[in-house]
């Protein structure tokens, strides 16, 4: 095992803890039964979380790129997934099958493991609901080094339901059973509509998830911050002919923004992101077939975006607030206005049901992510403010970008956490799970 | 922990009455801030005097010592880190003595043992047990005077510099276990402690060594002087010829 420093997808903190990567799984449980270490153990996937959820600082973090296998089940549309398996390969391999996973995020670098420890979300949430609705059986390392089948009904239904959404502090996720949907064409249909301010965007995301697999939109979070963007709708295309083809190694290709890094330094500022959202909003609009990828994940065309922000890195901001919160949209919009804080990134969408997993993120109501330079000035005590003020209003932040909330916001935000504790500890007496996050927020 | 905005959750503040120590407190940033212990022969003192700087959600926790009681620091570094993980430690104990002679027999034990012996050994406990949770920073006072050796205050200024020698030693050891050691040099501050001196070029008061020294620990440099200018001052104390630097540093 090497020390090595590790940081979330922002990098705003950097985390040294001893790296496992473990050849078996003998290996790893013989590992896990007789680890002793006040510091614990937590596993990671391909990092994608923004903030401190899989840093172990001090303490061990076991990489699941081992956990690699993919065995689909003939004519059932089931597939047991390694939990080290990104989404994109499994949208590959699921694919050339006829098949695909119902709730896919924006991004395909996100681990089997990783997407049912935040039960993450996709586009598709006002239909589908969050990732574990296509979960239907978790197998799980506990911290006993023993291992044991979970499924989202009957007696290991609460041990299911904690670890769903449970940040890697219930055990290790080895494998899922995960229940795809049929997919014939790898495109979707994407039609994508100009509006010019934020009653609007609200208004057609509403109105278009009636008819849409797929709605989400992008929002300018520059110049006068009035809520302008696209919104792109989309659904799974049904024809046979005339399809552009998926083509999978894009990513491989990598373009790159307009914005250098040189030497850690960033360059994103209010001139440079104005220019390039002024650019994104009057881009030709889509209309007509897309592939399923770039439709998914447009942003893994570009390779280590992340780094474009400079040494600092950056915090992403995601919440949820409910629907008649409208006005608390407008507010977020012109307190980021106030601060100064541009950013390239910023995406709403509408929420549907939430799972009933007590740590889930997902609830009715609209869902906003910006992404911020952390470096503005009294940034930490306005995001604290919108914190308190969410909480007022039954909202709440996605605790896996998180990297800043303040601990006593957490039992307000998620007032099911006290029941998630109890099963936890339950399910792991000893406390060896643990992240840098799970102390910071007090969550075990 | 600390969060994105390198902000910390928990402090200790070990001379919890010095005022450099509440002034780097009061510098520091306060919205993330959980706990701060408050180490010191009066930890009331020191507590009121914080409960007026910090905010009301932060958790005040008074440990009494005594530093030269050495045996007991091991309990109270224990005692730092029994809630978690302690992100500062700010070490700001250190006395001038009484005499009026700085440099007297009479004064040199003290401060020699408040000074260097307690400052130093609790800089020892505290980062081997910050290395154990694999993050932390220790912020240590030296001072201006352990540049060289001064006539006035010659006790007074090896004290630190034996302080400043061990903290750069350890803080060459420390790297890459993510814990550091930043060393504050401050020259002459305007505090009770200094009071009854005559004051010297290059007067700073507290608060602005305190936003002097939080600048340190954001930026993670491992030594600072306080006022900046000083750092030039020093190069050049150390380059004077003896006879020179002697008839300059007597004070009148
Ligand atoms: C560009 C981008 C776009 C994104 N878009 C979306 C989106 O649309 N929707 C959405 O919901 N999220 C989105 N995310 C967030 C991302 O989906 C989550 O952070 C996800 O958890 C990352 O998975 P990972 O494999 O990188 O996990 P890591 O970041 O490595 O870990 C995340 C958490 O999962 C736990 N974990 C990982 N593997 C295991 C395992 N095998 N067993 C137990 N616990 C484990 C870790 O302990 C940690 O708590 C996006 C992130 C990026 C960078």
């Amino acid at each position: 095992m090497e020390n090595i420093e590790s940081t979330g997808w922002g990098r705003t903190l950097r985390s040294n803890s001893l790296e496992f990567q473990p050849r078996s799984l003998e290996e790893l449980q013989d590992f896990v039964g007789t680890h002793e270490s006040p510091r614990g153990v937590i596993a990671h996937g391909l990092r994608r979380s923004y903030g401190d959820s899989s840093l172990n600082i001090g303490g061990v973090s076991v990489d699941a790129a081992f956990l690699s296998d993919l065995t689909f089940q003939q004519g059932t549309g089931m597939v047991t997934a390694g939990a080290g398996v990104s989404i994109g390969t499994l949208e590959k391999a699921s694919l050339a099958r006829g098949l695909f996973p119902p709730v896919v995020p924006g991004t395909g670098l996100v681990s089997i493991g990783g997407a049912i420890a935040a039960d993450i979300h996709g586009k598709s949430h006002h239909i589908t609901g969050s990732f574990s609705s296509c979960v239907k059986r978790i197998h799980l390392l506990y911290a006993d080094g023993e291992i044991r089948d979970l499924f989202p009904e009957g007696p290991t239904a609460n041990h299911f339901w904690a670890t769903v959404g449970g940040l890697g502090l219930t055990g290790m996720i080895l494998e899922a059973d995960l229940q795809l949907i049929e997919m014939k064409q790898a495109s979707v249909v994407v039609e994508e509509t100009r509006v010019n301010n934020l009653d609007e965007m609200l208004t057609l995301l509403s109105a278009s998830d009636k008819g849409f697999q797929h709605t989400v939109a992008w929002i300018d979070l520059s110049g006068d911050f009035r809520g302008r963007g696209v919104v792109g709708k989309g659904n799974y295309s049904t024809q046979t002919s005339a399809v552009e083809k998926s083509s999978p190694d894009k990513s491989k290709d990598g373009i790159s923004l307009p914005f250098p890094n040189i030497a850690g330094i960033s360059f994103i500022n209010k001139y440079t992101v104005r220019a390039f959202n002024e650019m994104w909003f009057r881009k030709p609009l889509a209309k007509g077939i897309s592939s399923i990828d770039s439709f998914m994940h447009p942003l893994d065309r570009i390779q280590n975006w992340n780094r474009i922000y400079g040494r600092r890195g950056f915090l992403q901001y995601q919440f949820v607030v409910p629907e008649g919160n409208e006005d608390f949209l407008a507010h977020v919009l012109a307190t980021m206005k106030d601060l100064g804080a541009v950013s390239f990134l910023g995406v709403l969408k509408r929420f549907g049901e939430g799972s009933p997993a007590p740590l889930s993120f997902p609830k009715p109501g609209w869902t906003l992510a910006l992404d911020i330079p952390p470096q503005l000035g009294n940034l930490e005590q306005a995001l604290n403010s919108l914190d308190s003020q969410l909480c007022a209003r039954d909202g709440r932040i996605y605790l896996v970008k998180d990297a800043r909330l303040k601990p006593e916001f957490v039992p307000l935000m998620y007032p099911r956490l006290e029941e998630w504790r109890t099963i936890r500890n339950n399910m792991d007496p000893r406390g060896m799970w643990q992240s840098d996050q799970s102390r910071r927020l007090k969550l075990c | 922990m600390l969060n994105a905005f390198h902000s910390p959750q928990s402090v200790a503040l070990i001379g919890a009455t010095s005022e450099i120590g509440q002034s780097i407190l009061k510098a520091l940033p306060q919205d993330n801030l959980e706990n701060c212990f408050i180490v010191a022969r009066d930890p009331k003192r020191g507590a009121k005097a914080l409960a007026e700087i910090l905010p009301d959600r932060t958790k005040l926790t008074k440990v009494g010592f005594h530093a030269e009681k050495t045996q007991s620091h091991q309990g109270i570094v224990d005692q730092l880190f029994a809630d978690g993980d302690l992100d500062i430690a700010i070490i700001a104990i250190g006395v001038l003595g009484n005499n009026p002679d700085l440099n007297a027999a009479a004064n040199a034990l003290e401060v020699m043992n408040v000074n260097y012996v307690a400052s130093a050994h609790l800089m020892l406990l505290i980062a081997e047990r910050m290395k154990l949770q694999g993050h932390g920073q220790i912020e240590i006072i030296s001072s201006f005077a352990q540049t060289r050796p001064r006539v006035d205050n010659f006790v007074y200024g090896s004290s630190k510099a034996g302080l400043d020698f061990m903290a750069r030693g350890l803080n060459d050891q420390l790297e890459g276990t993510g814990v550091s050691i930043c060393i504050l040099r401050p020259g002459f501050v305007r505090t009770r402690m200094t009071k009854f001196l005559p004051e010297a070029p290059f007067t700073v008061n507290s608060d602005a060594v305190g936003k002097l020294a939080v600048k340190l620990l954001k930026d993670g440099q491992p030594i600072g002087y306080a006022p900046s200018i000083l750092k030039w001052l020093a190069l050049i104390f150390t380059l004077l010829p003896k006879n020179v630097f002697r008839k300059i540093s007597k004070r009148k």
